[in-house]
């Protein structure tokens, strides 16, 4: 399923038609444009939720295939389209991502106080990656042989801003298990965007990151697997899914940060057995367990996974109880991908 | 000299690897005069940026995406494309 952009003429009667629901539908599945933003700013009181209304501050700025950022602006918050797939997919997926924190988990933006959301599209030339540098989202084209666009998928976007989020909480450092569970974060976190978007149950949820990000021609889904770590491509040009998806095969390495987009199919995993024994939305049980685990103030920078497996284990208990199914739920998705609690 | 130059990281994740010898590469010949490895300080490991271990007849390096500007680019990069 595709998002859909809304016309400004229906979103106005959407908005005007003053029924809460209504409204409330609109914001949480579609993607909205200019329009629904500024209803929402201007009629604060019909909002649904009881509290205040977070609205997201959102720039794009396009880098002109340099190397540099941010670039030039070309849309920012309530702008209308500009016509180019990459800038508005890129404001498109920063507003999904800023809804489903707020929605989900009662989260202002990536700082949790309303921070403004900086993307740069079209960065480098035929530029086979995305980032976040620390302040900001950067995206490239891809090279249209092996990558499509990074700003296609929901879940890049969402796995981006996830470090931002992790960032201004728990901080974990970017290497060896910190940077796998930090790397780990954003994946389940770029799903649970992505199934909440598709209204998506864990059953039915693909638990895949990157699908659609692959070029037409090479042999795989997507990029990584937390069903099947090490399952998602296996390609001539690209080589072999290289995830383990527990401890016996955790794979030592100094390269990539230690090994933090190879072991982070083990945190992937045991989310995705956690999830999946709970059942129902990801977000609401198992998503709130790891979300509140890493914005609660007390997982260590340097947490390694039986650290996290510990964290998230106490915080089942203190949401759900120590003999509630959730919390077994935790335990035995960490005990079968090989952490020990 | 013989000149290795691995890619790691990336959202991706996917390692990228090159190799040349500046003794038959005479573009690679004329940047390694101008590359110190040894004045590199450590790679900034920023979340999802490429990570770059470059190493020249035995002296190895890792270095960040952002920190890769001049004859160091270019070196990465023209090595990059000589696929081991
Ligand atoms: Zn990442």
């Amino acid at each position: 399923m595709r998002c859909t952009i809304v016309p400004p003429h229906i979103l106005d009667r959407v908005a005007s038609a003053g029924d809460p629901e209504l409204r409330d539908i609109a914001r949480r599945t579609l993607v909205l444009s200019s329009g629904a933003r500024t209803e929402r700013r201007m009629f604060p009181a019909e909002a649904a939720a009881p509290n205040e209304d977070f609205v997201p501050n959102r720039t794009i700025a396009d880098a002109g295939h340099r190397e540099e950022t941010p670039g030039k602006t070309v849309r920012t918050e309530g702008g209308p389209p500009t016509g180019d797939k990459s800038a508005d997919n890129a404001y498109d997926w920063l507003g999904v991502t800023f809804d489903f924190y707020e929605a989900a988990y009662r989260r202002n933006s990536i700082d949790g106080a309303g921070l403004k959301l900086l993307s740069t599209v079209h960065y480098g030339k035929d530029y086979d990656n995305a980032f976040w540098d620390g302040s900001q989202m950067v995206y490239g084209d891809g090279d249209g042989r092996l990558f499509k666009d990074f700003t296609g998928p929901l879940d890049v976007s969402a796995h981006e801003l996830t470090h931002g989020v992790t960032q201004y909480t728990a901080n974990l450092e970017y290497y060896g298990q910190s940077g796998a569970l930090n790397e780990s974060l954003s994946d389940v976190f770029g799903s649970l965007v992505k199934q909440w978007h598709l209204k998506q149950t864990a059953d039915q949820a693909d638990w895949l990151i990157g699908e659609g990000l692959l070029a037409d021609g090479v042999h795989g889904k997507a990029l990584r697997s937390m069903k099947a770590p090490g399952t998602a491509y296996d390609d001539p040009n690209l080589g072999k899914d290289p995830q383990p998806g527990d401890m016996a095969h955790y794979v030592e390495t100094y390269r990539d940060n230690g090994g933090v987009h190879i072991n982070s199919g083990i945190p992937n995993h045991a989310f995705y057995l956690v999830a999946t024994a709970i059942g129902g939305n990801a977000w609401e049980k198992a998503g709130k367990i790891w979300y509140e685990t890493l914005t609660g103030g007390k997982l260590s920078s340097t947490a390694d996974f039986k650290a996290f497996a510990r964290a998230t284990s106490a915080t089942a208990a203190r949401l759900y109880g120590d003999t509630a199914a959730e919390t077994k739920a935790v335990k035995d998705g960490w005990s079968k991908v090989g952490v020990r609690i | 000299m013989k000149v290795r130059v691995v890619r790691s990281g990336g959202f991706a994740g996917i390692e990228r690897h090159g190799e040349s010898d500046s003794a038959r590469d005479p573009v690679l010949a004329g940047l390694v005069d101008r590359v110190d490895l040894g004045a590199l300080s450590p790679p900034g490991r920023i979340p999802d940026q490429y990570q770059y271990d470059i190493d020249i007849d035995g002296t190895s390096a890792t270095v960040g995406e952002s920190q890769l500007s001049g004859p160091l680019r270019e070196l990465v990069h023209h090595v990059l494309n000589r696929p081991r």
